[in-house]
Protein backbone atom coordinates (compact mmCIF):
# COMPACT_ATOMS: atom_id res chain seq x y z
CA UNK A 1 0.00 0.00 0.00
CA UNK A 2 0.89 3.60 -0.72
CA UNK A 3 2.37 5.58 2.30
CA UNK A 4 -0.17 8.09 1.36
CA UNK A 5 -3.09 5.38 2.04
CA UNK A 6 -1.50 4.34 4.75
CA UNK A 7 -1.42 7.49 6.35
CA UNK A 8 -4.67 7.84 5.20
CA UNK A 9 -5.89 5.17 7.07
CA UNK A 10 -4.24 5.57 10.51
CA UNK A 11 -5.70 8.87 10.42
CA UNK A 12 -9.69 7.68 9.39
CA UNK A 13 -8.86 4.82 12.54
CA UNK A 14 -7.79 7.25 14.68
CA UNK A 15 -10.90 9.58 14.32
CA UNK A 16 -12.99 7.52 14.83
CA UNK A 17 -11.74 6.22 18.13
CA UNK A 18 -11.74 9.94 19.21
CA UNK A 19 -15.51 10.94 20.68
CA UNK A 20 -14.98 14.33 18.74
CA UNK A 21 -16.15 12.21 15.66
CA UNK A 22 -19.00 10.82 17.07
CA UNK A 23 -19.92 14.54 18.29
CA UNK A 24 -19.32 16.31 15.17
CA UNK A 25 -21.35 13.83 13.47
CA UNK A 26 -24.10 14.27 15.73
CA UNK A 27 -24.09 17.69 15.72
CA UNK A 28 -24.27 17.59 11.95
CA UNK A 29 -27.12 15.57 11.26
CA UNK A 30 -29.08 17.20 14.01
CA UNK A 31 -28.41 20.71 12.69
CA UNK A 32 -28.91 19.59 9.26
CA UNK A 33 -32.25 18.03 10.56
CA UNK A 34 -33.57 20.82 12.13
CA UNK A 35 -32.72 23.65 9.00
CA UNK A 36 -33.54 21.06 6.68
CA UNK A 37 -37.40 20.52 8.57
CA UNK A 38 -38.05 23.54 9.81
CA UNK A 39 -36.34 25.96 7.72
CA UNK A 40 -34.01 27.64 10.21
CA UNK A 41 -31.69 29.02 7.71
CA UNK A 42 -34.47 31.48 6.09
CA UNK A 43 -35.79 28.67 4.22
CA UNK A 44 -39.28 27.54 4.35
CA UNK A 45 -40.66 24.96 7.12
CA UNK A 46 -40.11 21.35 5.11
CA UNK A 47 -44.02 20.12 5.82
CA UNK A 48 -45.70 23.67 5.06
CA UNK A 49 -43.85 23.62 1.35
CA UNK A 50 -44.97 20.94 0.34
CA UNK A 51 -42.32 20.21 -1.96
CA UNK A 52 -40.22 17.45 -3.12
CA UNK A 53 -36.84 18.96 -2.57
CA UNK A 54 -33.71 18.31 -0.52
CA UNK A 55 -32.65 21.96 -1.20
CA UNK A 56 -32.64 23.31 2.37
CA UNK A 57 -30.37 20.58 3.32
CA UNK A 58 -27.78 21.80 0.66
CA UNK A 59 -28.42 25.58 1.58
CA UNK A 60 -27.54 24.98 5.32
CA UNK A 61 -25.07 21.71 5.18
CA UNK A 62 -22.10 24.17 4.60
CA UNK A 63 -22.45 26.34 7.52
CA UNK A 64 -22.48 23.23 9.83
CA UNK A 65 -19.40 21.28 8.03
CA UNK A 66 -17.31 24.78 8.16
CA UNK A 67 -18.15 24.40 12.34
CA UNK A 68 -17.40 20.72 12.51
CA UNK A 69 -14.77 19.69 10.38
CA UNK A 70 -11.65 22.14 11.83
CA UNK A 71 -12.73 19.71 14.95
CA UNK A 72 -12.12 16.98 13.15
CA UNK A 73 -8.64 18.18 11.52
CA UNK A 74 -7.68 19.94 14.71
CA UNK A 75 -5.44 17.18 15.83
CA UNK A 76 -4.11 15.98 12.73
CA UNK A 77 -0.47 17.91 12.53
CA UNK A 78 -1.01 19.84 15.76
CA UNK A 79 -1.20 17.01 18.17
CA UNK A 80 1.94 15.25 16.25
CA UNK A 81 4.11 18.33 17.12
CA UNK A 82 2.81 18.00 20.61
CA UNK A 83 3.15 14.75 21.73
CA UNK A 84 6.97 14.54 19.36
CA UNK A 85 5.45 11.82 17.30
CA UNK A 86 6.07 14.16 14.35
CA UNK A 87 9.67 13.52 14.34
CA UNK A 88 9.28 10.04 13.37
CA UNK A 89 6.43 10.51 10.62
CA UNK A 90 8.72 12.86 8.77
CA UNK A 91 11.64 10.63 9.46
CA UNK A 92 9.74 7.85 7.85
CA UNK A 93 10.64 7.58 3.67
CA UNK A 94 7.81 9.63 2.79
CA UNK A 95 7.92 13.10 1.40
CA UNK A 96 6.05 15.82 3.49
CA UNK A 97 3.21 16.45 0.72
CA UNK A 98 2.84 12.94 1.42
CA UNK A 99 1.67 13.00 4.65
CA UNK A 100 -0.53 16.21 4.38
CA UNK A 101 -2.51 14.58 1.31
CA UNK A 102 -2.31 11.33 3.76
CA UNK A 103 -3.93 13.46 6.68
CA UNK A 104 -6.19 14.97 4.91
CA UNK A 105 -7.65 11.76 2.53
CA UNK A 106 -8.14 10.21 6.27
CA UNK A 107 -10.24 13.32 6.96
CA UNK A 108 -11.98 13.37 4.08
CA UNK A 109 -13.39 9.30 4.95
CA UNK A 110 -14.92 10.83 8.19
CA UNK A 111 -16.47 13.75 5.75
CA UNK A 112 -17.52 10.64 3.47
CA UNK A 113 -19.58 8.88 6.54
CA UNK A 114 -21.02 12.67 7.43
CA UNK A 115 -22.59 12.95 3.94
CA UNK A 116 -23.81 9.30 4.10
CA UNK A 117 -25.64 9.77 7.33
CA UNK A 118 -27.92 12.69 6.05
CA UNK A 119 -28.79 10.62 2.88
CA UNK A 120 -32.11 9.88 5.33
CA UNK A 121 -33.35 13.81 4.12
CA UNK A 122 -33.43 12.56 0.28
CA UNK A 123 -34.36 9.03 0.89
CA UNK A 124 -37.29 10.47 2.95
CA UNK A 125 -38.16 13.16 0.17
CA UNK A 126 -38.12 10.26 -2.39
CA UNK A 127 -40.57 8.75 -0.31
CA UNK A 128 -43.03 11.38 -0.34
CA UNK A 129 -42.65 12.80 -4.20
CA UNK A 130 -40.03 12.55 -6.62
CA UNK A 131 -37.45 15.28 -6.04
CA UNK A 132 -34.89 16.13 -8.92
CA UNK A 133 -32.26 13.29 -8.61
CA UNK A 134 -29.35 15.39 -10.44
CA UNK A 135 -30.15 18.31 -8.10
CA UNK A 136 -29.65 15.59 -5.34
CA UNK A 137 -26.44 14.57 -6.51
CA UNK A 138 -25.33 18.00 -7.82
CA UNK A 139 -25.89 19.13 -4.06
CA UNK A 140 -23.71 16.10 -2.95
CA UNK A 141 -21.07 16.61 -4.94
CA UNK A 142 -20.64 20.69 -4.30
CA UNK A 143 -21.07 19.45 -0.49
CA UNK A 144 -18.16 16.89 -1.05
CA UNK A 145 -15.76 19.30 -3.08
CA UNK A 146 -16.61 22.42 0.03
CA UNK A 147 -16.09 20.28 3.13
CA UNK A 148 -12.86 19.17 1.76
CA UNK A 149 -12.14 22.33 1.08
CA UNK A 150 -12.98 23.52 4.70
CA UNK A 151 -10.88 20.33 5.52
CA UNK A 152 -7.84 21.41 3.80
CA UNK A 153 -8.00 24.56 5.72
CA UNK A 154 -8.15 22.90 8.75
CA UNK A 155 -5.09 21.11 8.00
CA UNK A 156 -3.43 23.84 7.28
CA UNK A 157 -3.60 25.77 10.02
CA UNK A 158 -3.40 22.48 12.18
CA UNK A 159 0.45 22.56 11.11
CA UNK A 160 0.29 26.22 12.26
CA UNK A 161 0.49 25.26 16.45
CA UNK A 162 0.71 22.41 18.57
CA UNK A 163 -1.78 22.98 20.63
CA UNK A 164 -5.25 21.75 19.15
CA UNK A 165 -7.65 24.52 20.70
CA UNK A 166 -5.57 27.12 18.62
CA UNK A 167 -6.08 24.93 15.14
CA UNK A 168 -9.47 24.37 15.82
CA UNK A 169 -10.41 28.42 16.17
CA UNK A 170 -7.99 29.31 13.28
CA UNK A 171 -9.95 26.43 10.70
CA UNK A 172 -13.42 27.40 12.18
CA UNK A 173 -12.30 31.31 11.72
CA UNK A 174 -10.78 30.76 8.14
CA UNK A 175 -13.77 28.61 7.45
CA UNK A 176 -16.44 30.90 8.33
CA UNK A 177 -14.51 33.80 6.59
CA UNK A 178 -14.65 32.44 3.26
CA UNK A 179 -17.85 30.70 3.65
CA UNK A 180 -19.69 34.36 4.56
CA UNK A 181 -17.67 36.90 5.59
CA UNK A 182 -15.91 37.47 2.01
CA UNK A 183 -19.45 37.86 0.81
CA UNK A 184 -21.00 40.36 3.40
CA UNK A 185 -17.52 42.35 2.95
CA UNK A 186 -18.31 42.46 -0.51
CA UNK A 187 -21.66 43.83 -0.22
CA UNK A 188 -20.68 46.13 2.71
CA UNK A 189 -17.85 47.63 0.18
CA UNK A 190 -19.55 48.00 -3.32
CA UNK A 191 -23.42 49.61 -3.93
CA UNK A 192 -23.42 47.11 -6.88
CA UNK A 193 -20.86 44.33 -6.31
CA UNK A 194 -18.69 43.87 -9.34
CA UNK A 195 -19.35 40.42 -11.06
CA UNK A 196 -16.02 39.22 -11.34
CA UNK A 197 -15.38 39.90 -7.32
CA UNK A 198 -18.76 38.15 -6.27
CA UNK A 199 -18.11 35.19 -8.69
CA UNK A 200 -15.00 34.54 -6.05
CA UNK A 201 -16.58 33.65 -2.81
CA UNK A 202 -17.73 30.61 -1.52
CA UNK A 203 -21.09 31.04 -1.43
CA UNK A 204 -21.14 31.72 -5.54
CA UNK A 205 -19.74 29.39 -6.32
CA UNK A 206 -21.17 26.83 -4.07
CA UNK A 207 -24.59 28.22 -4.63
CA UNK A 208 -24.54 26.46 -8.48
CA UNK A 209 -24.31 23.35 -7.06
CA UNK A 210 -27.43 23.35 -4.62
CA UNK A 211 -29.38 24.50 -7.55
CA UNK A 212 -28.11 21.00 -9.16
CA UNK A 213 -25.98 22.64 -11.78
CA UNK A 214 -22.52 20.98 -11.91
CA UNK A 215 -20.36 23.18 -13.41
CA UNK A 216 -16.51 22.38 -14.06
CA UNK A 217 -15.56 26.11 -13.67
CA UNK A 218 -16.81 25.49 -9.97
CA UNK A 219 -15.21 22.29 -9.86
CA UNK A 220 -12.01 23.98 -10.97
CA UNK A 221 -12.65 27.02 -8.08
CA UNK A 222 -12.86 24.71 -4.98
CA UNK A 223 -9.59 22.18 -6.00
CA UNK A 224 -7.61 25.39 -6.63
CA UNK A 225 -8.87 26.58 -3.23
CA UNK A 226 -7.67 23.18 -1.29
CA UNK A 227 -4.11 22.82 -3.47
CA UNK A 228 -3.39 26.15 -2.30
CA UNK A 229 -3.99 25.04 1.06
CA UNK A 230 -1.91 21.88 0.79
CA UNK A 231 0.57 23.59 -0.52
CA UNK A 232 0.67 26.00 2.39
CA UNK A 233 0.79 23.06 5.03
CA UNK A 234 3.58 20.96 3.27
CA UNK A 235 5.20 24.10 3.29
CA UNK A 236 4.97 24.91 7.17
CA UNK A 237 5.75 21.47 7.83
CA UNK A 238 9.33 21.59 5.37
CA UNK A 239 10.03 24.83 7.52
CA UNK A 240 9.94 22.89 10.58
CA UNK A 241 12.59 24.04 12.92
CA UNK A 242 11.42 23.13 16.27
CA UNK A 243 13.53 20.85 18.15
CA UNK B 1 21.95 1.19 -9.87
CA UNK B 2 25.61 0.73 -11.42
CA UNK B 3 25.70 4.48 -11.34
CA UNK B 4 24.74 4.30 -7.81
CA UNK B 5 27.05 1.55 -7.09
CA UNK B 6 30.07 3.47 -8.36
CA UNK B 7 29.03 6.75 -6.57
CA UNK B 8 29.30 4.67 -2.89
CA UNK B 9 32.58 3.14 -4.09
CA UNK B 10 34.07 7.03 -4.43
CA UNK B 11 33.72 7.32 -0.61
CA UNK B 12 36.66 6.86 1.26
CA UNK B 13 37.13 3.36 2.62
CA UNK B 14 34.52 1.82 4.93
CA UNK B 15 33.06 5.36 5.49
CA UNK B 16 29.41 4.62 5.55
CA UNK B 17 28.75 8.41 7.11
CA UNK B 18 30.86 11.42 6.03
CA UNK B 19 29.96 15.02 7.39
CA UNK B 20 31.21 17.84 6.41
CA UNK B 21 31.53 21.28 8.21
CA UNK B 22 28.24 20.53 9.53
CA UNK B 23 26.36 24.37 10.69
CA UNK B 24 23.23 24.47 12.20
CA UNK B 25 22.07 27.70 13.72
CA UNK B 26 18.85 28.39 15.56
CA UNK B 27 17.93 32.40 15.33
CA UNK B 28 20.96 33.88 17.12
CA UNK B 29 22.25 30.07 18.57
CA UNK B 30 24.84 28.24 16.71
CA UNK B 31 23.88 24.92 17.93
CA UNK B 32 26.96 23.61 15.67
CA UNK B 33 29.37 25.04 14.70
CA UNK B 34 30.93 23.39 11.61
CA UNK B 35 31.26 19.61 12.83
CA UNK B 36 33.12 16.62 10.83
CA UNK B 37 33.58 13.81 11.58
CA UNK B 38 32.74 9.90 9.80
CA UNK B 39 31.52 6.75 10.74
CA UNK B 40 32.47 3.75 9.54
CA UNK B 41 31.22 0.45 8.26
CA UNK B 42 30.11 -2.13 11.00
CA UNK B 43 31.10 0.12 13.86
CA UNK B 44 29.05 1.70 17.11
CA UNK B 45 29.75 4.97 17.09
CA UNK B 46 29.56 6.98 20.66
CA UNK B 47 28.39 10.74 20.02
CA UNK B 48 29.45 12.62 23.74
CA UNK B 49 28.95 15.62 25.03
CA UNK B 50 27.35 17.04 27.88
CA UNK B 51 23.53 18.45 27.33
CA UNK B 52 22.93 20.86 24.89
CA UNK B 53 26.16 19.85 23.05
CA UNK B 54 24.79 19.28 19.81
CA UNK B 55 24.17 15.79 19.98
CA UNK B 56 20.47 15.36 19.02
CA UNK B 57 20.76 18.17 16.74
CA UNK B 58 23.52 16.38 14.78
CA UNK B 59 20.91 13.10 14.80
CA UNK B 60 18.20 14.89 13.68
CA UNK B 61 20.06 16.47 10.53
CA UNK B 62 21.01 12.81 9.92
CA UNK B 63 18.00 11.49 9.96
CA UNK B 64 16.38 14.80 8.62
CA UNK B 65 13.50 15.54 10.73
CA UNK B 66 15.48 19.11 10.15
CA UNK B 67 17.76 20.72 7.65
CA UNK B 68 21.09 21.99 8.48
CA UNK B 69 22.08 25.91 7.57
CA UNK B 70 25.65 24.62 5.92
CA UNK B 71 27.83 21.50 5.26
CA UNK B 72 27.08 18.56 3.74
CA UNK B 73 26.37 14.96 4.96
CA UNK B 74 26.55 11.37 2.54
CA UNK B 75 24.55 8.50 3.66
CA UNK B 76 25.88 5.34 1.96
CA UNK B 77 27.54 7.61 -0.60
CA UNK B 78 24.03 9.44 -1.33
CA UNK B 79 23.82 13.45 -0.70
CA UNK B 80 22.21 13.60 2.48
CA UNK B 81 19.81 16.90 1.58
CA UNK B 82 19.58 16.32 -2.20
CA UNK B 83 18.52 12.90 -1.48
CA UNK B 84 16.26 12.69 1.61
CA UNK B 85 13.74 10.15 1.18
CA UNK B 86 16.59 7.30 -0.17
CA UNK B 87 18.81 7.77 2.89
CA UNK B 88 15.93 7.62 5.09
CA UNK B 89 15.33 4.38 3.95
CA UNK B 90 18.84 3.02 5.23
CA UNK B 91 18.34 4.65 8.46
CA UNK B 92 16.05 3.13 11.46
CA UNK B 93 15.78 6.09 14.20
CA UNK B 94 15.04 6.01 17.76
CA UNK B 95 14.49 9.24 18.81
CA UNK B 96 15.52 11.02 22.12
CA UNK B 97 11.84 11.12 23.15
CA UNK B 98 10.43 7.66 21.90
CA UNK B 99 7.29 9.51 21.38
CA UNK B 100 4.82 7.11 19.44
CA UNK B 101 1.26 6.85 18.64
CA UNK B 102 -0.13 5.78 22.34
CA UNK B 103 -3.63 5.60 20.89
CA UNK B 104 -2.29 2.03 19.16
CA UNK B 105 -1.67 -1.41 19.55
CA UNK B 106 1.87 -2.61 19.67
CA UNK B 107 1.21 -4.75 16.82
CA UNK B 108 -0.53 -2.50 14.32
CA UNK B 109 1.50 0.47 15.17
CA UNK B 110 4.59 -1.93 14.26
CA UNK B 111 2.52 -2.87 10.98
CA UNK B 112 1.62 0.90 10.16
CA UNK B 113 5.89 1.61 10.06
CA UNK B 114 6.19 -1.42 8.18
CA UNK B 115 3.60 -0.46 5.46
CA UNK B 116 4.80 3.13 5.43
CA UNK B 117 8.27 1.98 4.33
CA UNK B 118 6.78 -0.18 1.50
CA UNK B 119 6.30 -4.04 3.24
CA UNK B 120 2.87 -5.88 2.41
CA UNK B 121 1.13 -7.03 5.55
CA UNK B 122 2.67 -10.56 4.93
CA UNK B 123 6.13 -9.32 4.97
CA UNK B 124 5.48 -6.95 8.05
CA UNK B 125 3.92 -9.88 10.24
CA UNK B 126 6.61 -12.33 9.20
CA UNK B 127 9.38 -9.20 10.32
CA UNK B 128 7.60 -8.03 13.53
CA UNK B 129 7.18 -12.34 14.26
CA UNK B 130 11.21 -12.04 14.37
CA UNK B 131 11.91 -8.31 15.99
CA UNK B 132 9.11 -8.98 18.56
CA UNK B 133 11.70 -11.84 20.03
CA UNK B 134 15.05 -10.13 19.16
CA UNK B 135 14.02 -6.94 21.28
CA UNK B 136 11.99 -8.66 23.94
CA UNK B 137 8.41 -7.59 23.51
CA UNK B 138 6.57 -10.54 22.36
CA UNK B 139 3.99 -10.46 25.51
CA UNK B 140 2.98 -6.97 24.82
CA UNK B 141 2.22 -6.87 21.13
CA UNK B 142 -1.52 -6.84 21.54
CA UNK B 143 -1.06 -3.99 24.14
CA UNK B 144 -1.63 -0.30 23.59
CA UNK B 145 1.34 1.48 23.87
CA UNK B 146 -0.58 3.82 26.03
CA UNK B 147 -0.01 1.36 28.48
CA UNK B 148 3.55 0.47 28.74
CA UNK B 149 6.58 1.54 30.48
CA UNK B 150 9.10 3.71 29.83
CA UNK B 151 11.56 0.45 28.91
CA UNK B 152 9.28 -1.43 26.96
CA UNK B 153 8.42 1.94 24.70
CA UNK B 154 11.65 2.00 24.14
CA UNK B 155 11.72 -1.67 22.67
CA UNK B 156 8.94 -0.84 20.70
CA UNK B 157 10.86 2.14 19.39
CA UNK B 158 13.88 -0.06 18.67
CA UNK B 159 11.55 -2.70 16.49
CA UNK B 160 10.47 0.67 14.63
CA UNK B 161 13.66 1.77 14.05
CA UNK B 162 14.93 -2.06 12.99
CA UNK B 163 11.73 -3.06 11.20
CA UNK B 164 13.08 -2.46 7.57
CA UNK B 165 16.43 -4.01 8.76
CA UNK B 166 18.50 -0.92 7.93
CA UNK B 167 22.32 -0.76 7.54
CA UNK B 168 22.59 2.23 9.81
CA UNK B 169 20.76 2.65 13.19
CA UNK B 170 20.88 6.24 15.07
CA UNK B 171 19.85 5.88 18.77
CA UNK B 172 19.63 9.18 20.96
CA UNK B 173 20.02 8.37 24.13
CA UNK B 174 18.99 5.13 24.44
CA UNK B 175 18.64 4.01 27.82
CA UNK B 176 17.79 7.49 29.41
CA UNK B 177 15.13 7.01 31.90
CA UNK B 178 15.35 2.97 32.24
CA UNK B 179 16.30 1.14 35.16
CA UNK B 180 19.19 -0.22 35.53
CA UNK B 181 18.45 -3.94 34.50
CA UNK B 182 16.82 -2.64 31.33
CA UNK B 183 19.83 -0.83 30.52
CA UNK B 184 22.27 -3.48 30.82
CA UNK B 185 19.48 -5.11 28.72
CA UNK B 186 19.57 -2.51 25.84
CA UNK B 187 23.13 -2.36 25.76
CA UNK B 188 23.78 -5.94 25.23
CA UNK B 189 21.13 -5.71 22.39
CA UNK B 190 23.00 -2.40 20.92
CA UNK B 191 26.41 -4.56 21.06
CA UNK B 192 24.34 -7.30 19.43
CA UNK B 193 22.97 -5.06 17.19
CA UNK B 194 26.55 -3.87 16.14
CA UNK B 195 27.39 -7.17 14.71
CA UNK B 196 25.32 -6.12 11.62
CA UNK B 197 24.43 -2.86 11.44
CA UNK B 198 26.57 0.34 11.64
CA UNK B 199 25.25 2.34 14.93
CA UNK B 200 25.46 5.87 16.04
CA UNK B 201 24.50 6.34 19.41
CA UNK B 202 24.44 9.63 22.13
CA UNK B 203 24.69 9.51 25.40
CA UNK B 204 26.29 11.12 28.38
CA UNK B 205 26.79 8.13 30.46
CA UNK B 206 30.78 7.36 30.17
CA UNK B 207 30.62 3.52 31.20
CA UNK B 208 28.09 2.91 28.51
CA UNK B 209 30.42 4.07 26.33
CA UNK B 210 33.09 2.08 27.70
CA UNK B 211 31.04 -0.94 27.51
CA UNK B 212 29.69 -0.64 24.12
CA UNK B 213 31.29 1.99 21.77
CA UNK B 214 33.94 0.68 19.40
CA UNK B 215 34.45 4.71 18.37
CA UNK B 216 33.95 8.03 20.26
CA UNK B 217 33.26 11.68 19.06
CA UNK B 218 33.45 14.52 21.83
CA UNK B 219 30.95 17.08 20.99
CA UNK B 220 30.97 20.20 23.03
CA UNK B 221 29.32 23.71 22.50
CA UNK B 222 28.96 22.55 18.78
CA UNK B 223 32.39 22.05 17.97
CA UNK B 224 34.12 17.85 17.93
CA UNK B 225 36.78 18.47 20.35
CA UNK B 226 37.82 14.38 20.54
CA UNK B 227 37.94 11.64 17.96
CA UNK B 228 38.93 7.93 17.65
CA UNK B 229 38.77 4.75 19.94
CA UNK B 230 38.69 5.24 23.53
CA UNK B 231 42.47 4.17 23.69
CA UNK B 232 43.51 6.52 21.33
CA UNK B 233 41.81 9.15 23.04
CA UNK B 234 43.49 8.45 26.61
CA UNK B 235 46.69 8.20 24.92
CA UNK B 236 46.69 11.13 23.32
CA UNK B 237 45.25 12.65 26.67
CA UNK B 238 48.17 11.14 28.44
CA UNK B 239 50.71 14.38 27.81
CA UNK B 240 48.84 15.99 30.18
CA UNK B 241 48.55 14.05 33.26
CA UNK B 242 48.28 14.49 37.55
CA UNK B 243 50.60 12.95 40.19
CA UNK B 244 49.39 12.18 43.22
CA UNK B 245 53.01 12.74 45.77
CA UNK B 246 53.15 12.43 49.18
CA UNK B 247 56.08 13.64 51.27
CA UNK B 248 56.97 13.38 54.70
CA UNK B 249 58.71 16.56 54.90
CA UNK B 250 61.76 17.16 56.80
CA UNK B 251 60.95 20.58 57.89
CA UNK B 252 57.25 20.38 58.12
CA UNK B 253 56.97 23.48 55.97
CA UNK B 254 54.27 22.55 53.33
CA UNK B 255 54.14 25.49 51.35
CA UNK B 256 58.18 25.71 51.00
CA UNK B 257 57.91 21.62 49.18
CA UNK B 258 54.59 23.41 47.25
CA UNK B 259 56.99 26.28 46.00
CA UNK B 260 59.93 23.79 45.14
CA UNK B 261 57.41 21.01 42.93
CA UNK B 262 55.99 23.95 41.04
CA UNK B 263 59.65 25.06 40.41
CA UNK B 264 60.11 22.08 38.15
CA UNK B 265 60.77 21.88 34.74
CA UNK B 266 57.48 20.62 32.92
CA UNK B 267 54.99 21.10 35.88
CA UNK B 268 51.95 23.38 35.96
CA UNK B 269 50.49 23.55 39.07
CA UNK B 270 51.24 21.73 42.51
CA UNK B 271 48.19 22.05 45.11
CA UNK B 272 48.33 21.11 48.65
CA UNK B 273 46.05 18.04 48.97
CA UNK B 274 45.56 16.53 51.95
CA UNK B 275 47.59 15.97 54.99
CA UNK B 276 47.98 13.01 57.49
CA UNK B 277 49.11 13.67 60.93
CA UNK B 278 49.31 10.24 62.73
CA UNK B 279 51.65 8.39 63.17
CA UNK B 280 53.93 11.09 61.13
CA UNK B 281 52.99 14.11 59.23
CA UNK B 282 53.08 13.78 55.78
CA UNK B 283 51.78 16.03 52.87
CA UNK B 284 49.93 14.85 49.98
CA UNK B 285 50.12 17.50 46.76
CA UNK B 286 48.67 17.63 43.35
CA UNK B 287 50.78 18.17 40.39
CA UNK B 288 49.57 19.01 36.99
CA UNK B 289 52.69 17.78 34.55
CA UNK B 290 53.11 18.00 30.65
CA UNK B 291 55.91 15.40 30.86
CA UNK B 292 57.58 12.26 33.11
CA UNK B 293 58.64 14.55 36.33
CA UNK B 294 58.99 11.70 38.70
CA UNK B 295 62.44 11.30 38.53
CA UNK B 296 62.94 15.24 39.26
CA UNK B 297 60.32 15.04 42.20
CA UNK B 298 62.36 11.92 43.76
CA UNK B 299 66.14 13.77 43.49
CA UNK B 300 64.06 16.79 45.22
CA UNK B 301 62.91 15.19 47.58
CA UNK B 302 65.85 13.38 48.87
CA UNK B 303 67.86 16.56 48.82
CA UNK B 304 65.51 18.06 50.70
CA UNK B 305 65.88 15.47 53.17
CA UNK B 306 62.31 14.27 52.82
CA UNK B 307 60.51 10.41 52.31
CA UNK B 308 58.80 9.77 49.60
CA UNK B 309 55.62 8.21 50.61
CA UNK B 310 53.47 8.02 47.19
CA UNK B 311 54.71 8.95 43.81
CA UNK B 312 51.81 7.84 41.76
CA UNK B 313 50.54 8.64 38.25
CA UNK B 314 47.53 9.01 37.85
CA UNK B 315 46.04 7.98 34.55
CA UNK B 316 42.94 10.45 32.44
CA UNK B 317 40.74 8.21 32.03
CA UNK B 318 37.54 8.70 30.25
CA UNK B 319 35.44 10.69 33.07
CA UNK B 320 38.59 12.48 33.54
CA UNK B 321 39.18 13.29 29.49
CA UNK B 322 35.29 14.48 29.13
CA UNK B 323 35.35 16.97 32.09
CA UNK B 324 38.79 18.11 30.65
CA UNK B 325 37.51 18.68 27.58
CA UNK B 326 33.70 19.98 28.29
CA UNK B 327 34.52 21.92 31.36
CA UNK B 328 33.85 25.74 30.89
CA UNK B 329 37.32 26.43 32.50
Amino acid sequence: MKPVLVIARRELAATFDSPIAYIAATVFLIATGLMFFFGIDGGEDFFEARQATVRPLFDSAPWVLAVILPAVTMRLVAEEKKSGTLELLVTLPVSDLEIIIGKLLGAMGFLVVALALTAVFPLLVLQLGSPDIGAIVGGYLGLFLIGTTFLALGVMTSTWTHNQIVAFILGLLLCIFFWTATDALIKLAFERPPMALTLLTFKQQFASFSKGVIDLRNIIYFASVIAVAVAASTWTLRSRNWK
Amino acid sequence: MAHKDAQRDGTSAGAVIQIRDLQKSYGDFQALKGISFEVRRGEILGLLGPNGAGKSTTMKILTSFISASSGSVTVDGLDLFREPIETRRRIGYLPESTALYTDMVVYDYLVYCGEMRGFTRKECDERIAKLARRVGIVEKLSASIGTLSKGYKQRVGLAQALLHNPPIVILDEPTSGLDPNQIVEIRELIKELGKDHTVILSTHILPEVRQTCDRIVIIHRGNVVADGTIEEIEGKMADEHELIVGLQLADGDGEKARTALAAIAGVRKAVIGYQVHAPVTHLHFTVSASRDVRPDIARYASEAGHTVIELRRKSMDLEGIFQHLTSDR
